[in-house]
């Protein structure tokens, strides 16, 4: 029993042998395939693997280093997306002016004032990125066809992620329009009266200073020189820019800026400049200080397709007589020496629920402004620097970069001298 | 120099309260990938590198669900998948776009539910006074891929910096579209 047993076990192990021989034999050259194939698809997926790193490295940056070990798991992708960027950068903006006067005044006599077309700014960005904590900036401005001006060329070295140094010729820090003037960022047609008579958009010096973006806060902070007020009339200060063109700099000032930004689209602010504008000039002997304080307070709120402004502005000027004096101005045509100017204005983009890359913004803006609001005893404010401003009109954005806009701007001033005008404006930036 | 002390007075100023109010940002430029998986998956998560191969059809559906606007240009996407065990916590995409004439970096983190979760400035190479603060970009957090995702709608502007908040919300919704046609949580990547 015992070697039947035994018998029919080994003939049962036989027989398992011979398959599992048979078997082997069989498949064995399968088998061999399989190792290969599974040899030849790790070898294709790590390849793959491979160009998708190379993939992700050239779309992040050329600059991205390989890893010094795996981390993570990652592989050498793994590494620093940013450390040196280098390099040119270049854009530019610019608008052309239609400005189209109504034949009559307000009171009825014949306007003076010629229709214009006018190319009235061209710029050409140029900034270089020496590395992380120095760059250049600047803006090479052609105004009206012929004039070449530097608009701002300036340094920037980071001293920190958010705090940098800066110097060079600056922009003054102050209200919505002379850092921000490119066409398709302001709303209007035009600059607004305020932003151009008593901050004397664009007011751009030779400087020094420091600036901070901050979270919730930005600031500037900037030392320069300042105005001449040899430049100064009763419509305000504008004459009085030196733009960086041999500059006087017996009299400098200080130019300051804060705006909180910490909610989303609104940016709430103030800025200042305080500085003589005497610029070293005498009268019998004494040396005019004629010591200018401009400041401005602005709100500024864009989401949902508004955009929403406000900002007052005004201007205290000291030596006022002596400056007039100096400047031969009598009567009215004295600067005053308080000014005072404020808009509100804002405009919807009717399409942003469209599904169309185009932006169609109705706007309207309000202003008031007087430049002789106080004049110094012996000179008088003449009524028609005292004026009040009616814009109505759309801008079309075919692309967020070119805007046309069209205006409607009703112009009146208390000499009843103001004339109506269209303004008709082709804005670029890139 | 007759106002000298302005200068003084103005410097002094600056040194005294630039480092207070000028604080607080992440240092950008330094961010790594491996810093920044970091956040959005703190250890002891365990991070998966991903690429998908994109066929024309799954082109085409994203750069319909992105919108005009957002390009989508490559069909090979690599993104990173955190786990926490098997659990997955979200995807996040290294975008690089143009700003104005050069390039931005951002990490975007799509939860599971299809949220953007995170969203980090890992590159920023225009001026500074142009880079969208990280308190801005927080109001990207929650946003699904929809028609308020745009800076003409739902997105509030950064006043003067008009090409980095489209820059940003582009990237947002291309990473949202291509987070849809991906769908990285499921069976896996196409």
């Amino acid at each position: 029993m015992l070697i039947r047993s035994m018998s029919s076990i080994s003939r049962a192990l036989t027989f398992a042998a011979v398959v599992s021989v048979s078997l082997f034999g069989a498949l064995a050259p399968a088998l061999s395939a399989q190792q290969t194939d599974s040899a030849r698809i790790a070898e294709l997926e790590r390849r793959l693997d491979a160009v998708s790193l190379e993939l992700e490295r050239l779309s992040l940056g050329m600059d991205v280093v390989q890893a010094d070990s795996s981390i993570m798991g990652l592989g050498p992708a793994a590494s620093k997306v940013y450390q040196v960027t280098q390099g040119v950068s270049i854009g530019g903006y610019g608008e052309i002016l239609y400005e189209n006067f109504d034949s009559n005044r307000e009171d009825n006599a014949p306007a003076t004032s010629l229709d214009v077309i006018d190319a009235l700014r061209a710029i050409v960005y140029f900034g270089y990125k020496f590395d992380d904590r120095l760059l250049f900036n600047s803006e090479v401005e052609i105004e009206h066809a012929n004039e070449a001006y530097l608009e701002f060329a300036y340094l920037d070295y980071m001293l920190t992620e958010s705090i940098g140094a800066r110097a060079g010729l600056l922009l003054a820090p102050l209200g919505l329009v002379n850092e921000l003037h490119e066409p398709p960022v302001f709303i209007d047609a035009k600059r607004s009266f305020t932003e151009n008579r008593i901050i004397p958009t664009t007011w751009r010096e030779n400087g020094v200073g420091l600036f901070g973006n901050g979270e919730t806060l930005t600031w500037r902070l900037y030392v320069m020189n300042s105005l001449n007020g040899a430049g100064f009339n009763a419509s305000g200060l504008r004459g009085g820019r030196q733009r960086g063109i041999r500059a006087l700099s017996e009299s400098l000032g200080v130019a300051a800026r804060a705006d909180y930004v910490g909610v989303p689209g609104l940016m709430v602010g103030a800025s200042g400049f305080f500085g003589g504008t005497g610029q070293g000039r005498e009268l019998n002997g004494t040396r005019v200080d004629a010591n200018l304080l401009v400041w401005d307070a602005h709100v500024v709120y864009e989401a949902y397709g508004f955009d929403l402004r406000a900002l007052v502005a005004g201007a205290s000027l000291d030596d006022a007589a002596e400056l007039n004096q100096l400047n031969a101005l009598a009567g009215a045509a004295g600067v005053g020496d308080e000014m005072l100017g404020w808009y509100v204005e804002g405009g919807y983009d009717v399409l942003n629920r469209m599904e169309t890359e185009h932006q169609l913004h109705p706007f309207a803006r309000y202003e008031k402004l007087d430049t002789q609001q106080s004049v110094v005893p012996g000179f008088t404010a003449g009524p028609a620097n005292e004026l009040t401003a009616v814009s109505l009109g759309a801008a079309w954005r075919p692309a967020p970069q070119v805007v046309v806009k069209v205006a409607r701007q009703l112009i009146s001033n208390e000499a009843e001298t103001g004339t109506d005008q269209w303004n008709v404006q082709l804005g670029w930036l890139f | 120099m007759r106002h000298g002390f302005l200068v003084t007075l103005g410097l002094a100023v600056c040194a005294t309260f630039a480092p207070a109010v000028g604080g607080g940002r992440v240092d950008a430029q330094e961010m790594t990938q491996e810093q920044a998986l970091r956040l959005a998956f703190p250890p002891p998560a365990r991070v998966e590198r991903r690429t998908a191969y994109l066929d024309e059809s799954h082109l085409a559906r994203a750069r319909a669900l992105a919108g005009r606007d957002a390009e989508i240009e490559s069909t090979v996407v690599s993104y990173y998948v955190g786990f926490e065990g098997d659990r997955p916590l979200g995807a996040a995409y290294f975008d690089a776009h143009r700003v104005r004439t050069l390039p931005e970096v951002l990490m975007i983190v799509v939860d599971t539910a299809g949220r953007l979760q995170r969203v980090e400035l890992m590159r920023f190479a225009e001026p500074p006074e142009y880079s969208p603060p990280a308190r801005w970009l927080g109001q990207l957090i929650g946003r699904v891929l929809d028609d308020d995702l745009s800076e003409r709608r739902g997105i509030a502007g950064i006043t003067g910096a008009t090409l980095t908040t489209r820059a940003v919300a582009r990237a947002a919704r291309r990473v949202l579209a291509l987070h849809q046609v991906i769908d990285p949580f499921e069976v896996g990547p196409p």
